[in-house]
């Protein structure tokens, strides 16, 4: 029954939401798959808890087993209920001053910074990466260095002319589109054929067990 | 010597980097920036429509973001604002409302008759992700639990009136960096419902948008700071991607550069 009741209750739920989708022109369906929205909003929002819980207990063990790099969770822990508590008990509103100051002071620039320390990675993993070890390699890196120079105005400048302009689209437009139309053709198949698996019970890796 | 070419310490390439990128951003040369198809087919359909439309805003990115889609998000609004467009900015987002609110005040300095509630509103963050679009199709008052991002009732905001759903739209238009996005508005809004849908998105995932833009799912792209910095020309107003791309450029060199002198270590090293 643990198994069986979740499976079964995933697929009346899912034949419903793909059901309330494709088919129009029933009132009773689409008041039901409406029905079933809200729901899914309120589990998501419920979801914010789990994974407190979840992130609690993991960083808990690993503070008391004093793991390597243990006091990072320590300090992991301190921001996430500081924020819950100064939310809940201080600020009680979005607007609230001192909220928006830690969101925007705090978060946003520590959000910005790790995104911006990309460029770094990215330098110095292209630096490594692109070398002339065989056909493949020097086409991928014929095509990297293109469209570097070819997607900014300094190509133009460097060049002359706009054929760099012109390749690096054309890499863009032709060769790239081709093959991600094909990787997202296969993902979504991908997505349908693992969507109908846990429908009908076949992959079960999500409700705690390894799979068939 | 050719040994120490092939490998060279990645610490020297951060520092380099660095210092391209701080002499770039504070003394700019002002390299030309010719606007692409895909920035100009967004310009020019925000052109033809007419005063008073209103336009959808998906603020879907966070700070991360900021750099390469501020601009562009600045510019869209600018551009409407002239043009007696109105907006409702939402996002997937949790960041959604803190962006707009940002974008919208650098923009209102220079548009000191614009009112919120009639001219513009910022709905801010509403979760669900794709469900919150579906649910916005039916009912957007209902979706966003009846409030916007400053706590207003939606009730009380005049333009609110005249948008009841998603449908009421003449375009939508997200500032995007990842999932939730692009997909779930051409899944669930854009193409069933046939609202016309442009895109600003980060450099990296321009190479995903292609494919769409061609398909026709997405009228036009604000591709990367490239595609803001066009913008920003186009709307007459230069700003941070303008000065950005100088940046961007000599980094790009300066990449470039490494992997010459790192080939040139390799292929000597090789044939030893």
């Amino acid at each position: 029954m643990k198994k069986e009741v979740p499976i079964v209750m995933g697929f009346i739920l899912g034949i419903s939401i793909i059901a309330g989708v494709f088919v129009t022109g029933v009132p009773w369906l689409t008041t039901w798959k409406n029905l079933l929205d809200e729901w899914f909003l309120v589990v998501q929002a419920w979801a914010v808890a789990v994974g407190v819980v979840n992130l609690t207990q993991i960083h808990s063990r690993r503070v008391s087993q004093k793991r390597e790099g243990w006091f990072y969770s320590v300090w992991l822990m301190i921001c996430m209920f500081g924020m819950i508590v100064f939310g809940v008990f201080i600020a009680k509103s979005p607007q609230n001053e001192g909220w928006r100051w830690m969101y925007n002071q705090l978060i946003a620039p520590m959000n910005a910074t790790v995104y911006s320390t990309l460029v770094f990675y990215i330098g110095a993993a292209a630096y490594r990466a692109f070398r002339v070890r065989n056909l493949e390699a020097t086409v991928l890196l014929v095509a990297a260095v293109i469209l570097m120079l070819g997607r900014v105005p300094l190509g133009k400048v460097l060049l002359g002319g706009t054929w760099i302009e012109k390749t690096a689209d054309w890499i863009l437009n032709v060769p790239n589109s081709a093959g991600m139309r094909g990787i997202q053709l296969g993902a979504t198949l991908g997505a349908i054929a693992t969507a109908l698996r846990i429908l009908v019970g076949i992959e079960r890796g999500h409700l705690g067990g390894t799979g068939e | 010597m050719w040994e120490k070419l092939a490998s060279i310490d990645r610490r020297v390439i951060y520092a380099l980097m660095i210092f391209v990128l701080a002499l770039a951003l504070l003394r700019p040369i002002g390299l030309a920036i010719v606007p692409s198809a895909e920035t100009k087919k967004v310009y020019d359909y925000i052109e033809s429509l007419p005063p008073g439309s209103i336009v959808y805003l998906g603020f879907d990115f966070s700070a991360g973001g900021i750099p390469e889609l501020m601009p562009a998000a600045k510019s869209v609004i600018r551009q409407g604002f002239k043009k007696d467009l109105r907006f409702v900015a939402v996002g997937m987002w949790e960041m959604a409302g803190d962006m707009a609110d940002m974008a919208f005040n650098a923009v209102l300095k220079d548009f000191p008759n614009k009112k919120y509630g009639v001219d513009w509103v910022n709905i801010g963050w509403k979760p669900g992700g794709e469900v919150l679009l579906q649910k916005m199709l039916t009912s957007v008052n209902e979706a966003a639990v009846g409030v916007d991002f400053y706590q207003n009732k939606l009730d009380d905001l005049p333009l609110m009136s005249e948008f009841k759903t998603l449908k009421d739209a003449k375009m939508i238009i997200t500032f995007v960096t990842g999932t939730p996005g692009e997909k779930e508005y051409i899944r669930h809004v854009t193409s069933p419902y046939k609202i016309p849908f442009a895109i600003s998105c980060i450099s990296v995932s321009v190479p995903e948008i292609m494919p769409l833009i061609q398909s026709g799912q997405i009228l036009g792209g604000i591709l990367g700071m490239k595609g803001a910095a066009e913008y920003e020309v186009l709307v007459g107003a230069p700003g941070s991607a303008t000065a950005g791309m100088d940046a961007q450029s000599f980094s790009h060199a300066l990449i470039i550069l490494f992997i010459i002198l790192g080939n040139i270590g390799y292929i000597r090293t090789r044939k030893k």
